[in-house]
């Protein structure tokens, strides 16, 4: 079914609703101009809500990213699209973009969905949970999590087997097979990237098992295990569902490392290493803790006082590269590497492996924009045209990047980027106004 | 009295319910008096259940709220905010604080935990029951801002903020602008100088006809607050009049008898008591230092422009809102660390940058040869003895750029780095790699045994115990020990005083919440950017000063604000005027206010805070704080004892 695109206006369009993209929004908002922020996903807020708590003032996450989350989607000023795909943005002139964005269909009325989970239950189709990193299933009719925004539910249709059972249990009959995708044609006068950063994937290391032994996660699936909206009431090792006591974390991992293709260190690594394991130390106060790192690179502020901490509670820190990683007949796992204190290769076994992965470029914009061109760095982060007068600006006029879109930062500083981009947007319209 | 109260207590996913038995929570509140409605929730502070909460109010006609969760700081607004939606006036909300003061501290008892929580729930009803509305007060906003400090974080905020129509005052405390960054030479990762950095904003700064700039301007008291603030500064003369012929001027500096260290270049070279900073200064205008000039008159003999008893200016500015960007210092090593001072071949990053800008092909320190150069990293940062315990993030990176480009410059130099574990964080980790790949030397000492510095034989020494080799103790023999010096806040900042920002254990300004709100400070309508809040490189002040400048501008591109009604009331035929209130008012909201009658005491409710300081001093009670009553506070305190 195809319908005519609805055309829309706007000051400027955010793309991404992480942190970043909804400090932005909030920015611009607030003197007074009209933003629309496109999210793909089912619920804006990005990685940070699904984090445990944050370095270094461990704070809860999840608390401390609701406000924000509220405020924008409440805000007269801005307009929330979830789900959503850019499929193209054109440059006109130097006053105005055109957008084409597809909302893709949930099959369910966003706003008659009271978020009950009926559908949730009665469906009887369960695949792995993507906010829980595969930890745990969901349904095919599902709401993303407790907290998400908007708390609505959806039809995953690549797995939906069609028996209609969530149909029947919907108590506002908010469920509609029919509802297609729709199309949206902007008009908007700036534009902010904040489309985030990828985890580096793990099974491009193929001597650390990712993937094929049980007991090695990443440290994204960590943050899911200690947070508030956790897959278990309990950190357990995924193999087996023991409780572990001997952790390692292998930092590093798909960062600083030149055979990988990343030669870049991902700046956040050391810091939320060093949260996970005394989050940890609370949680599971017999557990051993061992840290395998090149160097710590606590260099923010209260980040050297955090690492103090760190050692002082006990955690274990070795100097040396992790080799590769062996499993056990156990579950256990064998971690080989170069001990720098003694100059020597050891081994040490552990029960349970987080792998420390690094941040990677989200290159989806790079598709985004025609004929104008759209240039990267070394590191495939886009690239930032005036680094040390104008850090926001994209090889686009008009165009600007917040948070982890132009490489890694940790919250603050992504905070501080999308300051910076929405300031020059609000500089660029009023400029162009002219 | 409240009939209709509906109370909320959160589980905040585990954070509260873990250690707090909420059902039990809820059991025991729900027959207070008063009390129409008791749930439980997940987290009290999403979006499904902000929603029901504005159903239950509609529908249930609730006249007060309260939620039990999280220190208030967090979430006060965000239910006053759902009050409101709802209909009613936002101080029918009451907070009661159940995880910072009851499940995190009392982990270890689970019931003593769910008491406690019982007890503070009940106290808070009891507030909400004798709860009045109140309305905001309104203030007219001056549409203007002032930016403190003319570095790069304050010069790009002005420009920006001018770029929107804002009218902007730009005070510098030295005769020229720039700050730090003028003084570098190349800038990672770019290639771009610092001079260059600096003429380019000098130049927006220059266009932007609403930026109106004083040099040798410092700020010396404020009255008022948020959307008013009435700044006095003091203009410093620069004692040489606008017209005055270059020749002439050049003359003058050459007759003056006065050769003082010039700080400009950290010390390493002279200038004269008048002076120039440095070829493409801005503004383009010499000046005379005061401090060191003997009133010899030799210059007056050479330029009738010059006039040593130009008086300085007073000037008083009103604006809506202050940006802080105060900059840093370099840290400047004690005598005999590392061996500064006591050697003289023992200089500190920032001295370094200045010799390498200022020579060319070969290196000469103090006439002699440099070759070899053993730079000694973390000098006043990360000390195991010292206060300055953080890292100052820029100087790893720093240090290896200006290593890599003094040795594009000056071909024959050997490079030895004597770290703590090298932080080139992000993108900055290739310069690393660069260096290593250049055949640079890198050595980590232990955090506990840092290196050494002597001489043998008049030669300097650098000694380590070295982590990356076994801890072998590695001698190297070098020309010239830099010192890779932090950064700390800049020295005599009145600016915190004036304006009371507080400061963190690094004793750099304190933003009011790490994570989420980096530029904003606990007093309203001041931001801070740049260094002046924590180490940072240029990209990263650059990113801040805009993020300071936005928040500026949201508050000065209204006409109006909104403040908190919750101030200090004088009842008059209480009041005796003692002046006992006035003297313990933190922001100087008190005055004496003379009628025809008496004397009493007068709150300036636009510059009141709330903080409650003045109404325990009172000998006769004649201060009241709003939502604070004597009445709301006691029945709180009866309910809280009752049950012990
Ligand atoms: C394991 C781990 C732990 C961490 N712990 C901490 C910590 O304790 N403290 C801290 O300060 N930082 C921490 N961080 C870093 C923190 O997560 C990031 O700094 C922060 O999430 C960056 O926010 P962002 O908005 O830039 O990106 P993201 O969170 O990645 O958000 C980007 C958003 O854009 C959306 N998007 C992507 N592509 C498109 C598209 N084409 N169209 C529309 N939308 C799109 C995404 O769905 C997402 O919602 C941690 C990171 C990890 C991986
Ligand atoms: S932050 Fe630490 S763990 Fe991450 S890449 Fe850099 S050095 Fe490695
Ligand atoms: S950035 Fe490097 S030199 Fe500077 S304090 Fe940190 S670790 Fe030391």
């Amino acid at each position: 079914m195809t319908t005519q695109p609805e055309k829309l206006n706007f000051d400027v369009l955010i793309i991404g609703g992480g942190i970043a993209g909804i400090e932005a929004a909030i920015n611009i908002a607030n003197n007074g101009f009209k933003v629309i922020l496109a999210e793909k996903d089912l619920t804006i807020g990005g990685k940070m809500l699904l984090l445990s708590k944050v370095f270094p003032t461990l704070d809860c996450s999840a608390c401390i990213t609701t406000p924000k989350i509220s405020e924008a989607d409440r805000h007269p000023n801005i307009t929330i699209f979830t789900n959503t795909e850019i499929t193209s943005i054109e440059k006109q002139d130097a006053t105005y973009f055109k957008a084409n964005l597809v909302k893709h269909t949930r099959f369910v009325e966003e706003e008659d969905c009271t978020g009950c989970q009926l559908c949730e239950e009665a469906c009887p189709v369960v695949v792995p949970d993507q906010y829980q990193y595969g930890m745990v299933g969901r349904k095919a009719a599902y709401i993303p999590f407790n907290i998400a925004s908007p708390r609505v539910a959806t039809i995953d249709i690549d797995n939906c087997i069609l028996c209609g059972a969530c149909e029947k249990a919907c108590p506002t009959h908010c469920i509609n097979f029919m509802q297609a995708d729709k199309n949206y044609r902007l008009i908007v006068k700036s534009v902010i990237v904040a489309t985030g950063f990828k985890l580096f994937d793990a099974t491009k290391i193929q001597r650390y098992q990712y993937g094929t032994a049980k007991n090695i996660i990443n440290a994204m699936q960590m943050e899911r295990l200690l947070a508030p909206t956790r897959p278990y009431n309990h950190v357990i090792r995924p193999g087996d569902g023991r409780v572990p006591d001997k952790i390692a974390y292998v930092l590093c991992t798909g960062s600083r490392d030149f055979t990988v293709g990343n030669p870049i260190c991902s700046q956040i690594c050391c810091m939320y290493s060093l949260k996970q394991a005394q989050l940890l130390m609370g949680a599971l106060p017999m557990a051993d803790v061992t840290i395998y790192y090149i160097s710590i690179r606590s260099f923010g502020k209260g980040f050297e006082e955090f690492y103090e901490q760190a050692k002082s509670m006990g955690i274990n820190f070795v100097k040396g590269k992790i080799g590769n990683i062996t499993e056990k007949e156990n579950g256990n796992l064998i971690l080989r590497y170069e001990d720098v204190a003694s100059g020597r290769l050891k081994e040490s076994e552990h029960d349970l492996v987080v792998l420390s992965v690094g941040v990677v470029p989200n290159e989806d914009a790079s598709s985004l924009f025609g004929d104008a061109e759209w240039k990267q760095d070394a590191f495939h982060f886009p690239l930032q045209k005036d680094l040390l007068f104008n850090p926001s600006l994209s090889n686009i006029n008009g165009i600007f990047m917040a948070g982890t879109t132009t490489g890694p930062m940790d919250i603050p500083d992504a905070i501080l980027s999308a300051g910076a981009a929405s300031m020059e947007a609000i500089q660029y319209i009023q400029k162009t106004a002219l | 009295m409240k009939q209709k109260i509906g109370v909320y207590i959160c589980h905040c996913g585990g954070n509260i319910s873990d250690y707090v038995d909420v059902e039990k929570v809820r059991q025991a509140v729900i027959d207070e008096p008063g009390v129409a409605l008791v749930e439980n929730t997940m987290f009290a502070c999403a979006d499904s259940n902000q929603k029901k909460m504005l159903d239950d109010i509609k529908q249930q006609q609730l006249d007060g709220v309260v939620v039990a969760s999280c220190s208030p700081k967090l979430h006060q607004p965000t239910f006053q905010s759902v009050v409101e939606r709802a209909g009613l006036n936002k101080y029918n909300y009451i907070h009661a604080n159940i995880r910072e003061q009851v499940s995190w501290p009392h982990s270890d008892d689970k019931a003593g935990a769910t008491a406690k929580a019982i007890q503070l729930v009940k106290a808070a009803i009891a507030k909400v029951r004798l709860a009045e509305s109140i309305e905001p007060m309104q203030i007219e906003t001056e549409q203007a801002v002032l930016v403190v400090g003319a570095g790069i974080a304050g010069m790009k905020a002005a420009i920006a903020l001018a770029k929107t129509g804002t009218q902007v005052y730009l005070i510098e405390r030295e005769h020229f602008i720039g700050g730090r960054i003028a003084q570098w030479d190349v800038l990672c990762t770019t290639d771009e100088t610092g001079k260059e950095l600096v003429t380019r904003l000098y130049n927006e700064v220059k266009a932007c006809k609403n930026i109106v700039l004083f040099t040798g301007a410092e700020m010396i008291e404020n009255h008022g607050s948020k959307g008013n603030f009435k700044i006095s500064i003091r203009i410093k003369p620069r004692y040489i009049q606008k017209h005055c012929n270059d020749g002439r001027l050049q003359k003058a500096i050459e007759v003056c008898p006065v050769e003082i260290e010039d700080e400009f270049n950290f010390n390493i070279t002279k200038r004269k008591a008048i002076y120039h900073n440095f070829p493409s200064e801005y503004p383009h205008a010499a000046v005379i230092d005061m401090e060191h000039c003997t009133r010899c008159g030799e210059c007056l003999k050479i330029c009738d422009q010059i006039n040593l008893d130009q008086e300085e200016e007073r000037l008083e500015l009103k604006v809506g809102s202050i940006l802080v960007a105060t900059g840093f210092d370099p840290y400047e090593p004690v005598e005999g660390e590392f061996g500064y001072q006591a050697f003289d071949n023992v200089v500190t990053l920032p001295q370094f940058k200045r010799l390498v800008a200022n020579s060319e092909h070969k290196l000469y320190w103090k006439g002699k040869r440099v070759r070899n150069i053993g730079y000694i990293y973390c000098v006043g940062s990360r000390q195991t003895n010292g206060d300055n315990k953080y890292c100052s993030r820029y100087c790893c990176t720093s240090t290896i750029y200006a290593a890599i480009k003094a040795g594009e410059k000056i071909k024959d130099l050997n490079h030895f780095h004597f770290t703590r574990g090298i932080r080139t964080y992000g993108k900055q980790e290739v310069l690393y790699h660069e260096a290593s790949l250049q055949g640079q030397l890198f050595f980590q000492s232990p955090d506990d045994d840092l290196p050494k510095v002597e001489t043998k034989n008049s030669k300097t020494i650098i000694k380590v115990n070295d982590l990356l080799s076994l801890n072998h103790s590695i001698e190297t023999e070098v020309d010239l020990v830099v010192l890779v010096t932090g950064m700390v806040p800049r020295h005599n900042n009145t600016v915190s005083e004036i304006l009371k920002i507080p400061k963190g254990r690094d004793h750099f300004f304190n933003e009011i919440h790490m994570k989420l709100r980096p530029v904003e400070t606990v007093i309203d309508g001041v931001s801070i950017a740049g260094c002046c809040q924590g180490p940072k490189n240029v990209v990263e002040s650059i990113n801040s000063a805009l993020s300071a400048a936005i928040k500026c501008y949201s508050l000065v591109s209204q006409s109006h604000l909104q403040v908190e009604p919750i101030v200090a009331g004088v009842d008059e035929q209480l009041c005796e005027w003692c002046g006992l209130c006035a003297d313990s008012c933190p922001f100087d909201a008190i005055h004496m206010s003379q009628t025809p009658a008496k004397q009493t005491a007068l709150v300036n409710e636009a510059v009141c805070k709330g903080c409650g300081m003045c109404l325990p001093v009172c000998p006769t009670n004649a201060i009241q704080l709003n939502t604070y009553s004597d009445p709301e506070i006691e029945s709180m305190i009866q309910t809280l004892a009752s049950d012990l």
